[in-house]
């Protein structure tokens, strides 16, 4: 039953582009958004039992793959992301044909993300990332504009350099322990913990993450990649892309494959802490939105992996829970940026004013995004930062906390001028005209925004909902 | 055959492979670069067959000593037809940029090789004897970088038992055992074929 | 030829060619010189694993890993070398200088 996840988008994919008549475009794009809206109804409502790993297709096919607790807001992540890409993409396309590509594209993406989620062996899991990875390329070149051309070119260049690291990791742990599943190479970890060779392997897999994770002293790629992509895919990208392939898969190795140990655990406060630093400095003084955007990213992403590196379970609930309200979060703010981007003709700021009158429902989500991004409650990233920053707190990191707290003042800081500049002041010739964007684009905005504000005040009248987070965290191993 | 001479056979032909792979990057033209890397994928395929791997030999000498050049040669001849301006490297720019590499893989190589005869363990092998060989070493030497080598890179009942394990076939491996892959596999060729129809596709109407 | 070192004879020449593709990678100012080098990274890793595999007596395992991995770096061939030719559809050049308008 597990497998559904993969086949089904692959049977889709497959049927879509087999008739010779081609499918209209639309209707493909109608596939790819009922496969999403099914994938959230079954992580939600979980009908007949279907995480259980068995059911009639492995009798005949060996599908190695679990999903607890933690695969599970994995597979809810994804399918809100890839909804919301698909209506950025509905009619953001000049040609149907593009459209299609995309959907077909999407829907590859979409089988190397559910199966990232669900794998349980080291190998298997790189090679689901590599899908996720090569769906990305052809995502942010699918329009064949040159600087996304350039861009996919990059971000290729540095994934392949990303790959090649992880599996020679994963070969020198095939050496110690003969197998690659998760069990027992974490066994042979632990067997041989502190050789010189586990470390360079251990070493090697996460560099690799950090690369595909867009972390810093690995981020350079980030901010071009996700600019230069039309904004479906930005939205792809920010939301989910980089987050499956780097984080997600550095919280699954750290909890089930390598352990936490000292070493690691510096090495992620440090990368996090700087990651949260760098990534804000450098967004305050950014003119695109996007550019902004991306470098918001990775300050972002530096909170999670600060969450992971605490190494107690209130961190890893924190970091989970800053997962899914970032990939929110973020893809708000990109499917903003598309809202603007589409009526403005640019993402640049020094061209928009004075918006907010003009386009009100994407003023109104972009102020919810770029608040519960700085962590104002009572939105919904309020609570996951709070979580991380007593987690940090508790741990004895108080540096880190410190270091959290002062950024979320310079990510309110740079988001208030973002927001200032775009929709408050005077209209610029070009923004003088605009009205609000197209109702695809809307409607997915309130979406994320309502997700974003109705967790964020449900959360603390909401027991079984912290509940059901500690469970996500009890129930990973 | 003795070992001896085996290991001898194995030395030269992974300085074979190395000397390609030096070639295949610093050649000036890019031409011979795209062939360089077909026979440094030849000379990697005859070092597989030398470690027991036809399998992989096979496949890596029909796709990457074939296939892959293949396919960076028509890019190449098409980029040539495309191409306005004359071809961007010289010999002398080439030479320019590239000299550091020999002179560094040398140095590292020399490195390495030091660091592997006068740590006895090597890389950690499955036998005991060199284990306990090397600890006995390492107590009698001052603090140094290396831990010592620790049994536990032992084969055998040391290890749970794996399903693998007596599984000495490639295709049993391939086609029972790991379906997740297999299913990974055919997306990605799935992709890539995606990728050339939607970036090369010239559109209809021009 | 079992001997711990004799493994590490592979494991140097797989990290000699695995530091002359980054090396190629950086340097190189044409783009298919680029992927070429590319290429050189993913030999080193199929090396590495052949090596693994035979000194841990799975190759069986490795060489099935060895062909996957395979697989997947031809398809990522494939759409770099797409992406490369739609570029210069645009630029009418490979100079890898043109790359540098992204960075910063």
């Amino acid at each position: 039953m597990l497998a559904f996840f993969v086949l089904v988008p692959l049977a889709a994919l497959i049927l879509l582009n087999v008739p010779r008549k081609a499918v209209p475009a639309k209707a493909a794009a109608a596939v790819a958004l009922v496969l999403c809206i099914a994938q959230a109804a079954v992580v939600i409502i979980r009908p007949w039992d279907v995480f259980v790993n068995g059911g009639p297709l492995n009798h005949y096919f060996a599908f190695a793959q679990n999903a607890d607790p933690l695969s599970m807001v994995m597979l809810l992540t994804i399918a809100i992301v890839l909804f919301a890409a698909m209506l950025v993409a509905w009619d953001g396309f000049a040609a149907a044909r593009q459209l299609f590509n995309f959907t077909s594209v999407l829907l590859i993406a979409l089988i190397g993300m559910n199966g990232t989620s669900l794998v349980r062996d080291l190998f298997t899991l790189y090679v689901f990332l590599e899908v996720t990875a090569i769906a990305s390329f052809i995502l942010i070149a699918v329009a064949r504009g040159r600087d996304a051309l350039e861009g996919a070119f990059k971000y290729i260049v540095l994934s392949a350099v990303a790959s090649a690291l992880m599996v020679t990791g994963i070969a020198i742990l095939l050496l110690a322990g003969g197998a690659t599943d998760f069990a027992t190479v974490a066994q042979a970890v632990r067997a041989s913990a502190g050789h010189v060779y586990i470390r360079l392997a251990i070493g090697a897999f996460l560099c690799g993450l950090f690369i595909k994770g867009g972390l810093v002293p690995f981020h350079g790629w980030v901010p071009a990649a996700y600019s230069s992509a039309p904004a479906a895919t930005s939205v792809i990208l920010a939301g989910i892309g980089t987050k499956m392939s780097g984080i997600y898969a550095l919280i699954r190795v750290t909890t089930s494959v390598f352990g936490l140990n000292p070493s690691v655990q510096q090495a992620l406060l440090l990368i996090g802490a700087v990651s949260i630093l760098v990534g804000a400095f450098a967004a305050l003084g950014q003119k695109n939105l996007k550019w902004l955007l991306s470098y918001s990213s990775i300050s972002q992403v530096g909170y999670i992996v600060l969450g992971l590196a605490c190494g107690t379970p209130l961190g890893m609930l924190g970091a989970i829970f800053h997962f899914f309200n970032h990939a929110v979060l973020k893809s708000l703010l990109f499917v903003n940026s598309a809202a603007l981007e589409d009526r403005v003709g640019s993402t640049d700021m020094d061209r928009m004013g004075g918006l907010g009158t003009r386009m009100p429902f994407t003023s109104v989500t972009a102020s919810v995004g770029a608040l519960s991004t700085a962590g104002v409650p009572p939105l919904s990233g309020f609570w996951s930062k709070l979580i991380i920053i007593i987690a940090l707190w508790q741990a004895h990191f108080h540096v880190y906390a410190a270091i959290a707290i002062g950024a979320s003042v310079l990510t309110l800081a740079y988001m208030l001028v973002m927001q200032r500049r775009i929709f408050f002041g005077t209209a610029t010739d070009a923004s003088a005209a605009v009205t609000e964007t197209r109702f695809a684009l809307v409607f997915s905005e309130v979406l994320l925004a309502a997700i974003t504000v109705g967790i964020g005040i449900a959360i603390p009248f909401m027991p079984f909902a912290l509940d059901t987070l500690k469970t996500v965290v009890a129930g990973i191993k | 055959m003795t070992p001896g001479q085996l290991l001898a056979i194995n030395a030269v032909l992974l300085a074979a492979v190395v000397i390609a792979a030096l070639w295949t990057i610093i050649t000036a033209r890019i031409v011979y670069a795209a062939v360089g890397l077909a026979l440094t994928s030849a000379t990697i395929a005859i070092v597989m067959f030398m470690l027991s791997s036809p399998v992989a030999g096979v496949f890596e000498l029909s796709v990457c000593a074939g296939l892959i050049p293949a396919i960076f040669l028509s890019a190449i001849s098409v980029a040539r037809r495309m191409t306005a301006t004359a071809e961007t490297e010289t010999a002398r720019d080439q030479l320019k940029r590239f000299w550091p590499l020999p002179i560094i893989v040398v140095l590292v190589c020399i490195v390495l090789l030091v660091r592997t005869i006068t740590f006895s363990g090597g890389m950690p092998g499955h036998a005991a004897p060199a284990a306990t060989e090397s600890a006995g070493q390492e107590s009698n030497k001052p603090p140094t970088t290396q831990p010592p080598v620790v049994p536990p890179f032992v084969s055998g009942p040391a290890f749970p038992p794996l399903p693998i394990q007596a599984e000495q076939d490639v295709r049993t491996v391939f086609w029972s055992l790991r379906h997740m892959e297999i299913i990974g596999q055919i997306v990605i060729l799935l992709a890539g074929a995606f990728a050339v129809v939607v970036l090369l596709k010239e559109p209809k109407n021009g | 030829m079992d001997s711990p070192s004799a493994s590490s004879l592979f494991a140097i020449a797989a990290v000699l060619v695995f530091i002359a593709g980054l090396y190629g990678i950086i340097a190189s100012r044409n783009l298919i010189r680029t992927l070429i080098c590319v290429e050189m990274l993913a030999k080193a890793v199929t090396l590495f694993i052949i090596t693994a595999g035979y000194f841990s007596n799975r190759i069986a395992l490795a060489q099935t890993l060895a062909i996957t991995v395979i697989i997947i770096e031809v398809a990522v061939t494939a759409v770099a070398v797409a992406v490369v030719l739609a570029l210069f559809r645009h630029e009418k050049s490979i100079d890898a200088t043109i790359v540098r308008n992204l960075k910063g």
